[in-house]
């Protein structure tokens, strides 16, 4: 009994060892204002994080920590945006990037 | 004076026509080099398709610009490979009426890589599984690739219905004769053990019942001591002889692997291009030459 129970445990860790959790970035436009979302894929929130603003030529604009609930919020009247922007998140352990181009702010604000 | 006058209007006339006939063609994005070369053959002249990654960048894991990302969402057609190809395409936003995902239909044929196991962070110890994403490595696969780019263009109107259907039926010849002539080349290497410096020839092996263990070499590279010892205990514990490159290894590479009596393999994957051969002609070469080698180590 105790044998099996044990085994059990051990399959569920291995389970849960074996969850990719990779983390996921998103941001929507809306205006003037970009939305970011980090979470990973297991479907956890990611509480801390760093966010860059970074321009086409990749040259930083801005940063900011990630909210409690995995969000930021990215003011577009304070940076030039003009050519796009990348949105790169790191959590200290992973990181991913959002490409966020003229046509998708254009689209954002329903021209 | 008049006649002049006359020629400069015609010649106007025909110049604006053919730039208009020019930015009419549809445009046709690609994220790898073997979809590429698909829909360049159904497409003919009707379309340009493009495949924006620069030479020598894997475009599994190629990070576009934004102005990358311009070019692709104002495409008229966007074809993706699936089965986790190309992780870009999880970074932007793309116009979900003209993407095709060229796989879906043959999805339950994917096959689950072999998680990677790490630890970083406060996570613990972790892994993250994948998909084998090299399906036009089997013909068979390929020509599933290709049926759904025909469909694509014909439910788009990108290309007259009969010439596409013409061209996809070529392409559907070719690569059932090419199957046949791959598992009659390969038939002898089935009890043969090798490996591979990459983890690209899944789909390949699945369909000619070949056994490839991957490494996780960098392309190109020259292997350092602690990958030679690795490889040395793996082809110890395979019994293998053969090992197969994605790329043309260096002098100093092709001699380390040689010195541990393993014959080397090139065989270019296709997701970038192989030169200017084409993609039966990749395939042939490459069956061939595994073929040679199996016979070389079989006979040692």
């Amino acid at each position: 009994m105790m044998r099996a129970f044990a085994f059990l445990i051990c399959l569920l860790a291995g389970t849960f060892v074996a969850t990719a959790h990779g983390l996921v970035v998103f941001a929507s436009v809306d205006c003037n204002v970009i939305t970011v979302e980090a979470k990973f894929s297991n479907g956890n929130v990611a509480q801390k994080g760093e966010l860059r603003v970074l321009d086409a030529e990749r040259e930083k604009l801005a940063t900011m920590a990630l909210e409690q609930d995995g969000t930021a919020l990215i003011s577009l009247d304070s940076i030039d945006h003009s050519e796009g922007l990348y949105i790169e998140v790191d959590t200290g352990g992973h990181d991913n990037y959002w490409i966020v181009t003229p046509d998708d702010i254009a689209r954002g604000c329903g021209s | 004076m008049q006649v002049m006058k006359r020629l400069s209007l015609i010649f106007l006339a025909v110049f604006m026509t053919t730039s208009a006939l020019a930015q009419e063609r549809p445009r046709i994005v690609a994220v790898n080099h073997a979809l590429q070369s698909m829909a360049e053959r159904i497409a003919g002249d009707t379309a340009d398709v493009l495949f924006l990654v620069p030479e020598g960048v894997d475009p599994s894991f190629w990070r576009p610009s934004i102005s990358d990302i311009s070019t692709i969402q104002s495409a008229d057609l966007i074809l993706l490979n699936g089965a986790g190809f190309a992780t870009w395409i999880d970074r932007v936003s793309l116009p979900r009426a003209r993407i095709v995902n060229t796989s879906s239909a043959i999805a339950e044929r994917f096959i689950t890589t072999e998680s990677i196991t790490h630890s970083h962070g406060d996570g613990g110890e972790h892994s993250h599984e994948g998909l084998a994403s090299y399906l036009w490595l089997d013909p068979e696969l390929a020509a599933e690739q290709a049926t759904a780019i025909a469909n694509a263009m014909i439910n788009r109107d990108l290309a007259p219905e009969a010439e596409v259907q013409d061209r996809l039926d070529a392409i559907h010849a070719e690569l059932s004769e090419l199957d046949s002539e791959l598992r009659d080349t390969l038939a002898d290497a089935q009890d043969i053990v090798f490996v591979a410096t990459h983890p690209r020839y899944q789909y390949f092996a699945q369909a000619y019942e070949l056994e490839i263990v991957s490494l996780e070499w960098e392309a190109g590279a020259t292997p350092d001591d602690s990958q030679m010892s690795a490889l040395s205990a793996l082809t110890q514990k395979q019994g293998a002889k053969i090992l197969i490159w994605e790329a043309e290894p260096t002098s100093a590479a092709k001699e380390a692997v040689a010195s541990m009596e393993l014959e080397s393999v090139t065989f270019p994957p296709l997701a970038m291009p192989n030169g200017d051969k084409t993609y039966l002609e990749t395939m042939r070469a490459a069956a061939a030459s595994l073929a040679a080698a199996a016979m070389k180590s079989d006979m040692e």
